[in-house]
């Protein structure tokens, strides 16, 4: 190649080649290097997923060998779509898509007003500190979680039962210990490991929106004599609205997808709470890797997709207008 | 930093300090699961569970150790981690800085659709192509074998997109086409020229990558079918049995899983804390 | 000289070739595992050069993975074992080799189990794809000090409304609970009531049952614990469990007599004397667990896998060794003829416990296994748990867990 560039010695053959070359590689380069990602999209993203496009159309299971699928037509989807353990699975991961969402925002916005108003040096350790859970392993989170939640002498028990001897807050908490893994209870906890982990990842967010706030506009309301809740009210939460729209977005899209943490909270799918905390992508799973009905899972896959294309499509109308008009 | 630090009246500082209690307090309930964590994995299941839970150290961390290694393949598991999430990352960097030189400096055909395209598989929820892919890797032929797990994610979107935004604003486009003219062939300049100016860059996917990588388990639970070929967190999950589980144990396992991660995060906090949010909001 | 040496070279490259280690890989779930890895030694004693490789996994895990491996024939292990809830499911697949046939002919040690082992393992088409190796009769085990102190006598508990007035009994003198979990109740009156020839939640035909008379009156009776407030409401396996088998806060407990073996290995060593055993209430014999070692058709090591399964299942000094390690009770008759089985089990205050289990091993009626048992358990202790936490009606709730299992059933 560096021949190419310093012709002179070399016979007229050589020079038309690699001048040949050196046009090839020029003007393919870009090609060729944004090629791998197409490539590897092609066979590992796009092919599967058409390809469970389908297979939600067949029955199949593994043991029948591989191209032994039988079509069944809507089969798949009338089964899933009229099986209760399906909707109590839906059903669960709506509640803990809410429950486990909407607190995340409702504390994040506030802790990252608050760190932005009163922390100056120490800014990154406490953001750092709080964003911790969101790099560690779902997995090692349930299962610290899963020790934390025992029923006597459970960490969390223990400090509930030390609230509840508290004034007013003793109201709204339960007098026994309280065994976190009943159909009745589990969700709870998954919700309180999710908001756990994902808080801190939401403040780091409304943190970086809010400092892109021009200081100015504070500075102003300041002298206009607003209080700092008037200025929180009036002027950052507005604001955060883009934020806000993009934050939930990925919220909803990832709490639709909760697996890890129900999945090691209920034991794999052995705990006797199972029915009352496992969400659709478990029950997928259990229904591909346990029960072996490829095609229903796919179906399954393929409903849960539409249900957070609406919801996604819910959130725009909520937020989405406003947070583009002023983004 | 401070938006009206100029008044500073009894009810501003009331609020400062008001405002410091709320952020300890949020800071220690963050950081109580991995204290906890530490403590119970230098107990025995007894104390863990019995009144009062430990709140300090103790001193079994080897008994429960022993327990680990006996229980499970534990250095092979971790050495697993540990191959998936170099594997996952080198190539990465490469694939994706690659990718991202392109976007940032060429002019081509289709580019604006191409780089779309790519932005656009960033929604695709990834949980729903579990079971697709996993009937791929047993149609190729490629269960139980780690490249099953690495070559998909060698070009990841989002690698891309950041390196993409990175190489923008850190490269003058003059200094490729001087480049050039000095008769670099393209591979060239990326090699040359472009990966050495954008090292904190790739520093950041790196992170990324490797992080994401070292906590991987929906996958690798699915494609990895034998002790010697799971990773820790997946082996981590088969110690909660249904009888005589040995939760010291699997702390110790769980804190040497996170452990690596809290002392990179501890170095990089900044850096990374940067990368994931301008990735996630430029996007 | 020359050809000497060869020869001898040629003998020596032989004999390091017969020296040569086979590795039998064994997949199997806790504690099982314990189990066989007393019985291990004893098997190299015959076969020095087999080295046999455990695949842990937890249990459903275990029979998870090896759903998917037989599936997709990729990642087996030469023996495989499956617990009782699972070998319905195994013997309906094709994935293990069927015993009856030759070179296993395993009919001829068909009668040195315990008789209603055979049929579990055995499918609709008659195939035998698994060795019994360890059983679980049903037992009933109780606190001896706790009833002193309430004035109980166990025999006052031998019908099930006796049972449920000592309960009240006990609570009210001693404050203990009758049992951790009312469920435990409904599971053991299930398994124990099941007819010949069926499994516990299917019929011959393969019908689903579960909202027969019989399941109505086991949710009935947890269902009147739970209300009479006599159960701790403490799930199996659960730390509460241990917790509470250690302060001695429940009387009894149902369980298989292999919850003898755990109690005094781990769960709750000092209560040892404290515990005694006796036959279930109203005359009622049942199976609760049991463990079966099977060979997958893609093993590479079947005949090694074949001798190791018959050593697992048929030596008696195998069957005993793994039962002195975990309380797992013997499937081998003969290995419950052994002299220690008439010896006072110092845990159970010297009780001759082994002998009563022995006997209600022997009268457990022959029973079926169903592809679905599984299944069926998981949406049955759904609909249980639904009943006694949220007081869901008894009949509508076993109404819809039948729905809910056929359509598992398509």
């Amino acid at each position: 190649m560096r021949k190419a560039v310093n012709p002179a010695p070399s016979p007229p053959s050589a020079i038309t080649l690699a001048m040949r070359w050196s046009n090839f590689q020029r003007r393919y380069a870009p090609y060729i290097f944004v090629s791998p990602f197409f490539i590897l999209f092609l066979v590992f993203g796009l092919y599967p997923t058409l390809f469970s496009l389908y297979m939600s159309f067949q029955s199949w299971t593994p043991s029948d060998g591989w191209g032994r699928w039988k079509y069944v037509g809507l089969e798949n989807y009338t089964f899933t779509l009229t099986d209760p353990m399906f909707w109590r699975a839906m059903w669960n991961t709506l509640w803990l898509g809410f429950f486990s969402g909407i607190p995340q925002h409702l504390i994040a916005i506030p802790l990252a007003f608050v760190i932005h108003m009163v922390l100056g040096r120490f800014k990154t350790l406490v953001v750092a500190v709080y964003f911790l859970p969101y790099i560690t392993s779902s997995v090692a989170i349930a299962l610290i979680f899963n020790t934390l939640f025992a029923t006597n002498n459970g960490v969390i028990n223990l400090v509930i039962a030390q609230l509840n001897t508290w004034p007013v807050l003793g109201w709204f908490l339960p007098d026994q210990n309280i065994n976190w893994f009943l159909n009745s209870t589990i969700k709870y906890g998954i919700a309180l490991v999710v908001i756990w982990q994902f808080t801190g990842w939401n403040t780091l967010l409304y943190l970086s929106a809010i400092q892109a706030i021009p200081k100015e506009l504070y500075e102003a309301a300041a002298v206009d004599g607003a209080s700092r809740y008037q200025q929180f009210r009036y002027i950052t939460l507005p604001l955060l609205r883009p934020m806000m729209f993009f934050a939930v977005s990925l919220t909803i899209i990832g709490n639709m997808q909760l697996f890890e943490q129900p999945f090691v909270l209920l034991n794999g799918g052995a705990s006797s709470a199972t029915q009352g905390g496992q969400t659709v992508t478990m029950y997928m799973y259990r229904t591909a890797f346990e029960w072996l009905e490829m095609g229903t899972a796919a179906s399954i896959a393929w409903i849960l997709f539409i249900f957070i294309g609406i919801l996604t499509y819910l959130n725009n109308l909520m937020f989405g207008r406003t947070a583009r008009g002023e983004a | 930093m401070r938006a009206s630090g100029k008044r500073l009246s009894l009810g501003g500082l009331l609020l400062r300090l008001g405002g410091y209690g709320l952020l300890a307090l949020g800071g220690l309930l963050t950081l109580a699961p991995f204290y906890f964590m530490f403590v119970f994995a230098t107990h025995q299941r007894s104390e863990i569970f019995g009144f009062p839970p430990p709140v300090w150290f103790g001193e079994h961390f080897w008994t429960n150790y022993q327990i680990l290694v006996q229980k499970i393949p534990f250095w092979r598991s971790y050495w697993n981690n540990l191959y998936l999430a170099i594997m996952t990352t080198l190539p990465a960097l490469f694939f994706c800085s690659l990718a991202g030189f392109a976007f940032a400096m060429y002019e081509f055909r289709w580019r604006e659709r191409l780089f779309a395209i790519i932005l656009a598989t960033l929604l695709i929820p990834p949980i729903l192509n579990l079971i697709p892919f996993y009937l791929l890797i047993y149609q190729i032929g490629w269960i139980n074998q780690p490249k099953a797990l690495w070559v998909p994610a060698m070009a990841g979107a989002l690698g891309i997109f950041l390196m993409r935004q990175y190489i923008l604003s850190a490269i003058p486009k003059e200094l490729i086409d001087a480049a050039r003219i000095d008769g670099c062939s393209e591979f060239q300049i990326y090699w040359r020229i472009v990966l050495p100016l954008i090292r904190p860059a790739l520093g950041t996917l790196g992170l990324i990558t490797f992080i994401g990588s070292w906590n991987r388990f929906a996958d690798v639970n699915v494609i990895m079918r034998t002790q010697e070929t799971k990773t820790l967190p997946v082996v981590l999950r088969t110690l909660q049995g249904a009888t005589d589980v040995e939760w010291g144990a699997i702390m110790a396992g769980t804190a040497l899983l996170v452990l690596p991660l809290l002392l990179v995060f501890a170095l990089a906090a900044r850096q990374l804390m940067e990368g994931l949010t301008s990735g996630a909001i430029k996007s | 000289m020359k050809r000497s040496l060869i020869l001898l070279a040629l003998l020596l490259l032989a004999g390091l070739g017969l020296a040569q280690r086979t590795t039998l890989t064994v997949a199997v779930f806790p504690n099982l595992d314990d189990s066989i890895k007393a019985q291990i030694p004893l098997f190299n004693k015959k076969f020095p050069n087999v080295e046999v490789k455990l695949v842990i996994q937890q249990y459903a895990d275990h029979h998870n993975a090896l759903t998917t491996a037989l599936a997709t024939g990729q990642g087996l292990p030469d023996v495989a074992a499956i617990e009782i809830g699972f070998v319905g499911r195994f013997a309906e697949g094709q994935g293990f080799e069927d015993l009856n046939k030759a070179p296993y002919n395993a009919d001829q040690y068909k009668r040195l189990f315990t008789p209603y082992t055979i049929a579990q393992a055995t499918s609709a088409d008659g195939r035998f794809i698994a060795m019994p190796v360890d059983i679980g009769p049903g037992t009933f085990f109780y606190r001896v000090d706790i009833l002193q102190k309430a004035q109980v006598n166990p025999r006052d508990m031998t019908t099930w409304a006796g049972y449920i007035a000592a309960g009240r009994k006990i609570k009210a003198t001693t404050g203990a609970f009758l049992i951790a979990d009312a469920a435990d109740v409904a599971w053991i009156n299930i398994f124990a009531t099941t007819p010949a020839n069926q499994s516990p939640y299917f019929d011959e035909k393969g019908s689903v049952v579960v909202d027969s008379p019989r399941f109505v009156r086991a949710f009935e009776l947890a269902r009147s614990i739970r209300s009479a407030g006599l159960d701790a409401k403490i799930g199996a396996w659960t730390n509460e469990w241990y917790d509470a088998f250690k302060k001695g806060t429940v009387a009894t407990q149902f369980s298989g007599a292999w919850l003898q073996g755990h109690l005094q290995n781990w769960m709750a060593p000092e209560t040892k004397g404290l515990w005694r055993v006796q036959h279930l209430p109203e005359g009622m014999y049942a199976s609760w667990g049991g463990s079966f070692y099977g060979i997958p058709s893609a093993s590479k090591n079947k005949a090694l896998a074949w001798e190791l399964i018959k050593f697992l299942t048929t030596d008696r000094e195998a069957q005993i060794a793994g039962f002195k390690a975990i309380g797992a009770f013997p499937a081998l008759l003969s290995a419950q003829e052994d002299p220690s089985f008439s010896e006072p089990v110092e845990f159970l205050g010297g009780q001759q416990a082994r002998l009563l289990w022995r006997d209600a091993a022997r009268r457990v009626k022959p029973l079926k296994a169903n592809k679905y048992d599984r299944v069926a358990n998981e949406i049955l202790s759904s609909a249980l748990s639904q009943v006694l936490d949220e007081g869901k009606d008894v009949r509508a709730a076993l109404a819809e867990a039948k729905r809910l299992i056929e359509r598992r059933m398509r």
